[in-house]
């Protein structure tokens, strides 16, 4: 008696409540986890190291690999990046499309994440309807950029090819259908006492804590801090439209699970201010040439997760000479994790709840 | 059971709803569009062999290879032969393509889904037409071609001055 056992138990990758191809090792004190530690590497493809093999257009194919659920983001820097390194200004058409297509991989991202919090709270079935939501948005883009998930739709320079005559209304049917299932499930899982009852209290961050362990994202809002790099920094079109950061108050599992379903509203809300503004008609792009300038470029946007910053070096080649990565999910699940754990009492039944509602991409962490 | 009637009455809402569920093959074909990029066709007449669509690639896909008989546009006689394997179906290929002679179908990964892997590389006498499938991305979806990007001339920086 008196003498503490440590178990050591090692979740996933292949665990319905892992979130994605990554594992965990938690040390266990009866039913609490003590500590855990992440083991990456089931999903590293080295991407830094490709993309300096590829030419400048292609390497967009390579950059919506980095996270299978929101590849539009990730496109979307890397794009700005190479832009920087051209000096090439996109049209402002180009410029509110890929606005709105971002936005619209934001919703489907967090859409998709919803299935898997209905998951490990068990609620499979709610959730589910966000799945046709996110089918929805998926048949839009095959029909915009000829794939469903992913879309190589942005070039530096513009985008791909124009957008066909009836984008407005096809949009506009999207949004209409992914807001009312939306506001449904917002009814039946976020209002419900069960689903608060497994989240509201749980897995708390703390204002001050968040910032110093690098989070971002609706991690870092729904600990009450109000930081979006689209209002901090504005990129594309978002000094264009209007739009609210939702934040959290108490930085709980609930309150980061509500501001990503506030995100949804304001995604909507942005492309519908968007979607007027563009037409088929005008230049989309320009056609940028083989041979980079030398010098370096930065691209910084805030995907579905959080911040996301790319930057590459060029020495005047066809190809990229160093690109360097930093993705949202490698401080989530490592400092934050691990500092939740050493303040707080969180079971193993609600560790995967506390887990998802960070919402950590293993490919990202891995790239 | 009070709190969460709500949720209750909701779910019976959509349990009664028609499934959302596309039941492939049975009851509708897979979804596609005007746009859906699929299986490569490669118009050998217009081949010049210039060999920009193995360089394009990001997957590693394309390889040329000599294919014998009278070419007037392509006198190494070397076409592309595409592994669908690796494709990513990215369409870069497609867009750097000289003269237009690589296009795309909607013939998706489904209707190409084998149990044979020797049969997934297609030579490029057997990229032709698919039956039932139509041409989706050809080069026409690049008229006009984008301008150019002209970049500024280059001022040299002005040297410090105390």
């Amino acid at each position: 008696m008196g003498k503490v056992r440590e178990v050591e138990v090692l979740l996933g990758p292949q665990h319905p409540g892992a979130p994605g191809n990554v594992a965990f090792r938690l040390k266990l004190d009866g039913e609490r986890v003590i500590d855990a530690d992440v083991i990456p590497g089931y999903l590293h493809r080295g991407f830094e190291k490709m993309m300096e093999y590829r030419w400048w257009e292609v390497d967009v194919v390579m950059s919506a690999r980095f996270c299978v659920e929101d590849p539009d983001n990730f496109e979307l820097a890397y794009v700005r990046a190479a832009e920087d390194v051209y000096g090439v200004e996109p049209p402002e058409k180009a410029r509110r499309v890929r606005t709105i297509i971002a936005e619209m991989g934001r919703i489907q991202s967090h859409l998709f994440w919803l299935l898997f919090i209905g998951g490990v709270v068990g609620a499979r079935y709610i959730p589910s309807w966000a799945m046709a939501a996110r089918e929805e948005i998926l048949k839009w883009y095959d029909y915009i950029t000829g794939h469903r998930v992913y879309h190589h739709y942005m070039v530096p320079g513009g985008i791909r090819w124009n957008i066909p005559q009836d984008f407005q209304e096809r949009t506009l049917k999207v949004l209409r259908f992914v807001e009312r299932i939306v506001n449904d499930i917002k009814r039946a899982l976020f209002d419900n006492k069960i689903f608060q009852a497994r989240t509201r209290g749980m897995g708390v961050l703390k204002a001050s804590d968040a910032i110093r362990l690098g989070a971002t994202g609706p991690v870092l809002r729904g600990s009450g801090v109000r930081h979006d790099i689209r209002i901090v920094d504005p990129y594309e079109a978002y000094d264009e439209v209007e739009f609210e950061v939702p934040v959290g108050e108490y930085g709980d599992s609930y309150d980061r699970c509500l501001v990503r379903l506030k995100e949804i509203y304001q995604s909507i809300s942005i492309i519908r201010q968007l979607v007027g503004k563009v037409s088929p008609d005008g230049i989309y792009r320009y056609k940028i040439p083989l041979v980079a300038p030398p010098g370096e470029g930065i691209g910084r946007v805030e995907t579905a997760r959080g911040e996301y910053l790319i930057h590459i070096t060029s020495t005047g080649g066809q190809t990229p000479y160093r690109v360097r990565l930093r993705t949202p999910s490698m401080a989530h699940l490592t400092t934050v994790i691990k500092h939740v754990l050493r303040n707080e009492e969180i079971t193993i039944a609600d560790f995967p709840v506390f887990v998802k509602s960070l919402d950590p991409c293993a490919p990202d962490l891995d790239r | 059971m009070v709190m969460v009637l709500s949720s209750i009455i909701l779910g019976l809402k959509y349990l009664f709803t028609r499934p959302y569920t596309r039941l492939v093959p049975e009851k509708e074909p897979p979804f596609k569009t005007e746009t859906t990029r699929g299986r490569h066709v490669l118009f050998m007449e217009k081949c010049t062999g210039c060999t920009m669509c193995q360089r394009v690639c990001p997957a590693d896909a394309i390889q040329m290879v000599k294919v014998e008989g009278e070419w007037k546009m392509n006198r190494k006689k070397i076409f592309p032969r595409i592994d669908m394997q690796r494709c990513t179906f990215c369409a870069m290929c497609v867009e750097v393509c000289p003269t237009g002679a690589l296009a795309m179908t909607d013939m998706t990964g489904w209707d190409m889904t084998t149990d044979n892997k020797e049969t997934t590389m297609y030579m490029p006498y057997q990229l032709t037409p698919p039956e039932g499938h139509k041409l989706t991305v050809t080069k026409q979806k690049w008229i006009p071609p984008p301008p150019m990007f002209k970049p500024k001339p280059k001022v040299p920086p002005k040297k410090a001055t105390r």
